[in-house]
């Protein structure tokens, strides 16, 4: 049997499904959907609400028990960082918004997921990478502020000390973040992208020339 | 959901439901599956519904096609193995009723499906397209590549199912 055949069978007039009513559609589209993109949206603004709840109200605390210029270069810090985030944050939910979108040609679809999707991992490959280098060099601007204000004048030495066990404790970590940070991506989003892959492949296999049995 | 769904909509929809569900029965073999598949496919059709222009030289089962096939090919998510509710075989039986000058047994239709489910997701879509009965030219505008390469491709896709068959 070839699919000639099958195809006339396919055909046949089939049993009507009943009419999907408003009703009916209602239920289906409050379902939650388990696919990736609509987990990564969802992950994302529940990232983006607590993120809020947490750096708003520590900047506004912060600047209501401190005050003088190192206390509003610290808030000034934060602030930079919110807009920072908010920025981070639209640029995902905008990009995984186009990365949902279904109505493309199938080939179009695959390539837009594909391309969007190593896109998002890399940016956010390379935010995690930056993340310990500033937080690190905040620490040390925290304790450079501390020396500058210190009355009885300022440590270079410890200034050095704290530099270096610094440095020896950010080589560290930072390894552990790079080693970790791709274990990690590749455990969640590897195989999803070695699919995409897969399936461009196959669809982009450039044809036998023209005049050969194939064609 | 922020609106209820149009009138227009939902015509479409029922009128359009077989097709959906061919689609999830060829890509699907487990019962849950297409049920998730087809609940997919209809929520992405409502959302990009409001966006859709009718062209002139464009039909709405074209445009369908491309949002079924893309939910059904790039369905992004965990791949978990369940023991099927509905083996291939079973539904192949149920499928390949006795027809009224049929010149085959169920077993060679159980046999073919069997096989189709045995191809890659994009190779599926070939052969959804071909037994849909889509000229190469819906084919290729709906996968987004040259009618040649739709020709030669299902040339292959075919082949691929001659060997398959060998085995069952």
């Amino acid at each position: 049997m070839e699919l000639d055949d099958l195809r006339r069978q396919w055909q046949r007039p089939e049993q009507v499904p009943p009419a999907i009513t408003s009703a009916d559609l209602q239920t289906l589209l409050r379902r939650q959907r388990g696919g990736l993109i609509e987990k990564m949206r969802r992950n994302t603004y529940w990232e983006a609400g607590v993120a809020s709840a947490l750096v708003v109200p520590t900047l506004v605390i912060f600047l209501a028990y401190n005050h003088g210029p190192l206390a509003i270069l610290y808030a000034g810090s934060l602030a930079l960082l919110t807009v920072l985030m908010a920025y981070y944050y639209y640029k995902v939910i905008r990009l995984l918004r186009r990365l949902a979108e279904t109505t493309g040609s199938v080939r179009g679809h695959l390539e837009r997921l594909y391309a969007g999707l190593r896109q998002l991992l890399r940016f956010y490959y390379r935010l995690t990478l930056a993340t310990l280098p500033g937080a690190l060099l905040l620490i040390y601007g925290f304790f450079v502020g501390k020396e500058l204000v210190r009355p009885g004048g300022f440590r270079a030495s410890l200034l050095a000390e704290v530099g270096v066990g610094l440095l020896l404790m950010g080589a560290v970590l930072q390894t552990a973040v790079v080693y970790g940070t791709r274990w990690w991506m590749q455990r969640l989003y590897g195989q999803h992208l070695d699919r995409l892959e897969g399936q461009l492949r196959e669809l982009n296999d450039s044809p036998a020339p023209a005049g050969t049995a194939a064609s | 959901m922020a609106t209820a769904p149009s009138a227009d909509f939902l015509a479409a929809l029922h009128d359009y439901q077989p097709l959906v569900r061919r689609v999830c029965r060829l890509y699907c073999q487990d019962a849950d599956d297409r049920q998730d598949l087809f609940q997919e496919i209809v929520l992405q059709l409502w959302r990009a519904w409001p966006r859709y222009v009718p062209q002139p030289d464009a039909k709405l089962s074209t445009w369908l096609y491309r949002i079924a096939l893309n939910v059904a090919i790039s369905n992004l998510r965990q791949r978990t193995r369940r023991p099927a509710s509905v083996s291939v075989e079973d539904e192949a039986w149920h499928l390949a009723q006795p027809v009224e000058n049929s010149a085959y047994e169920p077993e060679e239709t159980a046999a073919l499906y069997a096989a189709i489910n045995r191809l890659s997701d994009v190779d599926k879509a070939f052969v959804l397209l071909y037994l849909e009965d889509r000229p190469y030219d819906e084919m290729a505008d709906i996968l987004g590549i040259t009618q040649n390469n739709v020709r030669v491709k299902m040339h292959r896709v075919q082949e691929k199912l001659r060997k398959l068959l060998v085995h069952f």
